[in-house]
């Protein structure tokens, strides 16, 4: 997208000296453009997403929403289970809290279509724009990803404070962390951009689709119990899953020496096919990358044919009613 | 206006109707005193521009909003307490809507709405398609409203607004959005189902001049939350308009216009510039304001005894928005002058002489500030543009908003 | 159409006042026709929108495996499996609820329908009614699903005693589940734009305090204090133990039988609240101007 700065000189449009049409804004200005319409984005989406006209609610809903989600799994285990360690509650509550990134940007990217589209029906005027649709899409879910930070380190705070979960500043692995992040938010986004897909195509009580997808595929991440428990086939999937990676990457990240792990263990197909108990770290993000770099590249390839399917019948500017 | 009794109420009787909102950073005077008295089987219009206040009165009146003071009744039920038997008897359809479930199609949207309504299952099937044959929506019967264009979503809107046979049809602006045919469809559906039912009332809010001109018997203005003024289209216009303007083309003019002027019944009389690009039919065109029809039996006289030939005559009358801008000193489109946000025009304001943008300067005439004199024009093509005014020169008082009539008169 | 206009005409009362003289009966006739009329665009959109079928069976259930295999993680005890399943299938009712019932009346203004709603004669009820019956018909579908695939995918076994007092249990619960979102649906009118945000709160936290995945007896005085306030926690409770009645449900909650006395009592109380909320509401939203105003 190309914009003019406000010059002192510049000639007022319409008047004879503006000399007409500009060939040279049709090129665009590649990156600046695209950080640009990121940045916007960005900015909106968390307008969108801050803009509770109860800040008290706001924040209880930060609070409350995932801590309700890891307590759930702590009287699981803890009530039911008969009593737990330490470590298993850290097991478990760092999987619900990684799952508050999941959800949220899986939603992030999804609801955005749904919110212009049946909302604010604004969803043509953003497509027609030069900015990248997609960066903008991206753009608006990462807003949403920054809402679910909030809450996975919320209910971190709370499990730490009140459940005794062994996670210490000192102790943890940062640049594993820095790594493991990074490729596991640009696999969630790629998730969610699978979702948003879905979602340009689909017409009514879309809403839900994102927490469906997200509640299927928690069942296969190893957030809240190790794969090995699980039917080898849905294993198997699990092990495909850049999610099971990431969430193990980073509870090996924050709680160093911490025997229990999702992935790898007795009976696990990990353990039959590679012979070793459970994967190193190094073995975990290049894993991540791997499955992460095809999810990313599933994505956007569904994104395009998505995009052009919409395009082609005319469902970027109908409402639904939904 | 026929005196109301209980048993035959009036189809709107609104006395002292306000309609305050408290909004920040001030209160909205949406409504400021609105007296209205509206007879069974009128088509009554509400002709004023955005913000008038056009559509909070309609929402009044179709039980959505509470007025803050006054009262309101629809066939002597009270739009605030009576709700529930109003409702059986009205419908309302505005303009713009986009409602409806994108999912249904057309003939089931429909079904659902005759169902709210009270109509048997098979009565409201039935109905349902009638009214799609009689609206002209056949071939959409069976499409889903989302995939409707505009014109057909508004065709809809009305026949579910005819889907209980009201007494008294509400219509806000029901050509908003629509393109020409769309909207002339629209209104001949007005005009056939008013004739073929001449006891249903309807009340239409609108701010396309032609339109209210075209359809409704009886008009109210309406600026900023008031009434300015009510009565038939041709009522209204001669409140702006006293004289008779006549624009003549004759072969030849001995003497000129001044000999015209001299005439008695002719208040001025002056010529314009001929507009026809027939340089084998030279015409001299003179604008002529007489004081009354009969006047014009003399100058043709006169004329015929100077040997001119009249070629063509055209009678010229003002439009509702020369009323309008007469009662409140400027266009639908011009922006209030500064320092005019807090008056209230006042309906018995009079004439104004303020010099109206638009004006052809070529057809420079005596006639009297503020009428609506068009040399060779017909005012009613739908366009809500200010037309030119022709001022005499003495009389006219330049808009200092309008950079091009500055230009013009120099 | 004139000549339609003219029949139609023909064959009305003969004056405004005769036409808006209502019997009981027709106005009661007019508010059942709105339930169907208004139940009728879900029915539809489930038979048009096929997607619902993966996004809203499928997925769900694999969301209630989840918890089951938490479970088997940590040996619990086998009748665990079987109240997570029915606390899985009961998900899809609180779901439908508050997205279906509580935002529905603000989504509905935000269409441009809901002043048509309120300008038509019928009871505003009757047409929350006909979206709770929309709605129940998908999210039965979804409940019966997972009920019946887990059931046989995890080897649920049931042990029902009180076959009639479990299906008047389930009946109540649905009832007090949708009176709520009726009450939900007016509260949320006014609430306006925090409408959507409300609606996602009211997920993970009712979950967890209603047991949606545990017996609710096991969380103490939280658990008490649920199952006086939310019928999912009543109702899931009581099912629980008529379903599994020969296995070792942990003491501490009422009986069946006072259970489903309390889901009475909340029935009740929420569709007269429901309706005195609506009527005050219309009459708030009427003043204030806020029926068609949307963004609010």
């Amino acid at each position: 997208m190309t914009t003019r700065s406000p010059a002192v000189h510049e000639p007022k449009f319409g008047t004879p000296a503006w000399g007409g049409f500009d060939p040279a804004r049709t090129r665009g200005r590649g990156a600046a453009d695209v950080r640009r319409a990121f940045s916007t984005a960005t900015r909106l989406g968390w307008q969108m997403e801050a803009n509770w006209t109860d800040p008290v609610l706001f924040f209880i809903y930060s609070v409350a929403k995932p801590i309700s989600s890891a307590l759930i799994f702590v009287v699981m285990i803890d009530v039911i289970g008969g009593g737990s360690t330490r470590e298993l509650r850290g097991f478990v509550v760092v999987g619900t809290a990684l799952w508050s990134f999941v959800m949220s940007g899986i939603a992030g990217l999804a609801w955005s279509i749904l919110d212009d589209r049946e909302r604010y029906r604004m969803l043509k005027y953003v497509y027609v724009s030069p900015s990248s649709f997609l960066i903008v899409l991206l753009g608006r879910g990462v807003a949403r990803i920054a809402v679910g930070a909030i809450g996975a380190l919320i209910t971190l705070a709370v499990g730490i404070a009140l459940l005794g979960i062994p996670i210490s500043l000192g102790n943890i692995d940062w640049p594993m962390l820095v790594a493991v992040m990074i490729a596991g938010l640009v696999t969630i986004v790629a998730v969610g951009m699978m979702l948003a897909a879905v979602c340009l195509q689909t017409r009514q009580e879309s809403w839900s689709y994102p927490e469906a997808a997200a509640g299927a595929l928690f069942l296969v991440s190893g957030a809240v119990f190790p794969l090995s428990v699980l039917p080898a086939p849905a294993q198997l999937l699990g092990y495909l899953s850049p999610l099971s990676w990431w969430i193990e990457g980073v509870r090996r990240a924050i709680m160093p020496g911490v025997g229990i792990g999702a992935l790898g263990g007795p009976g696990s197909i990990f353990a039959e096919v590679i012979g070793r108990a459970s994967p190193s770290s190094p073995e975990i993000i290049v894993a991540l990358l791997g499955t992460g770099a095809l999810v990313t590249l599933g994505a956007i390839v569904g994104f395009r044919l998505s995009d052009h399917r919409a395009r082609d019948r005319g469902l970027l500017d109908q409402t639904t009613g939904s | 206006m026929s005196a109301a009794t209980p048993a035959n109420p009036l189809a709107i009787d609104v006395r002292g109707v306000r309609r305050v909102y408290k909004s920040r950073p001030h209160p909205v005077v949406a409504l400021d005193g609105i007296d209205l008295q509206v007879e069974p089987g009128e088509l009554f219009g509400l002709l004023g521009p955005n913000g008038a206040g056009k559509t909070t009165l309609i929402k009044i009146l179709t039980t959505l909003l509470l007025p803050s003071e006054g009262t309101a009744r629809v066939f002597g039920f009270d739009v605030a307490t009576q709700t529930r038997q109003l409702r059986r008897i009205m419908n309302m359809v505005a303009g713009g809507e986009q409602s409806g479930y994108g999912i249904l199609t057309v003939r089931e949207q429909l079904w659902m709405f005759s169902q709210f309504y009270g109509l048997g299952t098979r009565e409201g099937w039935r109905r349902v398609d009638e009214l799609i044959d009689a609206i002209g929506l056949d071939d959409q019967r069976h499409q889903r409203v989302s995939t409707l264009s505009t014109g057909e979503r508004q065709k809809m809107n009305f026949a579910r607004g005819l889907l209980n046979d009201p007494w008294i049809f509400f219509l806000d602006e029901p050509t908003l959005g629509l393109d020409v045919s769309a909207a002339r469809s629209v209104r001949e559906l007005v005009v056939e189902w008013k004739a073929a039912v001449p006891g249903r009332t309807i009340l239409l809010t609108t701010h396309y001049m032609a339109e209210a001109d075209e359809l409704c018997e009886r008009i109210a203005i309406v600026d900023h939350g008031r009434i300015l003024a009510i009565g038939t289209p041709a009522e209204l216009r001669r409140r702006v308009q006293r004289e008779s303007i006549f624009r003549l083309e004759l072969d030849r003019l001995e003497g000129g216009s001044r000999a015209l002027a001299r005439l008695p019944g002719v208040v001025s009389a002056s010529t314009a510039a001929d507009e026809s690009n027939d340089r084998e039919r030279q015409a001299v065109v003179v604008n002529l304001v007489l004081e009354n029809d009969a006047a014009l039996g003399g100058v043709v006289s006169a004329l015929g005894g100077v040997g001119a030939t009249i070629r063509a005559l055209r009678k010229s009358e003002p439009t509702l928005e020369d009323v309008f801008v007469e009662l409140v000193g400027r266009g639908f489109d011009d922006a209030e002058p500064p320092g005019d946000g807090d008056q209230r025009p006042n309906a018995d304001q009079g004439l104004r002489t303020d010099h109206r943008p638009g004006t052809d300067a070529r057809s420079v005439t005596g006639n009297r500030p503020g009428a609506g004199n068009r040399p060779g024009g017909d005012r009613t093509d739908g366009s809500d543009r200010l037309r030119a005014d022709p001022a005499s020169p003495d009389r006219r008082r330049p808009d200092p908003s309008s950079e091009r009539v500055e230009e013009e008169l120099v | 159409m004139a000549a339609w206009a003219r029949r139609v005409a023909a064959g009305s009362a003969g004056s405004p006042a005769a036409s808006a003289a209502w019997s009981r009966r027709q106005a009661l006739a007019t508010d059942l026709r709105t339930i169907v009329g208004r139940a009728y665009p879900r029915v539809r959109a489930m038979m048009r929108e096929r997607s619902w079928m993966f996004f809203e069976i499928l997925l769900p259930f694999l969301a209630t495996s989840t918890f089951v295999f938490v479970y088997r993680a940590v040996h619990a005890p086998p009748e665990y499996v079987g109240f997570v399943v029915l606390g899985g299938a009961m998900t899809a009712f609180w779901l439908n609820v508050i997205w279906m019932m509580a935002g529905q009346l603000w989504w509905e203004k935000s269409q441009g329908n809901l002043e048509l709603y309120f300008a038509a004669p019928m009871d505003v009820m009757a047409v929350l009614i006909g979206m709770a019956i929309g709605g129940l018909i998908l999210s039965s579908s979804r409940a019966a699903v997972v009920l019946v695939v887990a059931t046989v995918v995890y080897g649920v076994s049931f042990q029902v005693d009180q076959w009639l007092l479990l299906a008047l249990v389930f009946g109540l619960t649905l009832a007090a589940l949708y009176g709520l979102g009726m009450v939900l649906a007016s509260l949320f009118l006014m609430w306006g734009r925090e409408a959507f945000h409300l609606t996602q709160l009211l997920q993970e936290p009712v979950y967890f305090i209603s047991g949606l995945n545990f017996p609710i007896g096991r969380l103490g005085f939280i658990g008490a204090l649920a199952i006086s306030l939310l019928p999912l926690a009543v109702g899931l409770d009581a099912m629980r133990q008529l379903a599994f009645a020969r296995s070792d449900y942990p003491k501490g909650t009422p009986s069946p039988a006072i259970e489903a006395l309390i889901l009475v009592i909340m029935t009740v109380v929420s569709l007269a609240l429901a309706r005195w909320m609506l009527r005050t509401l219309e009459r708030l939203a009427r003043r204030e101007g806020r029926l068609s105003v949307r963004w609010q």
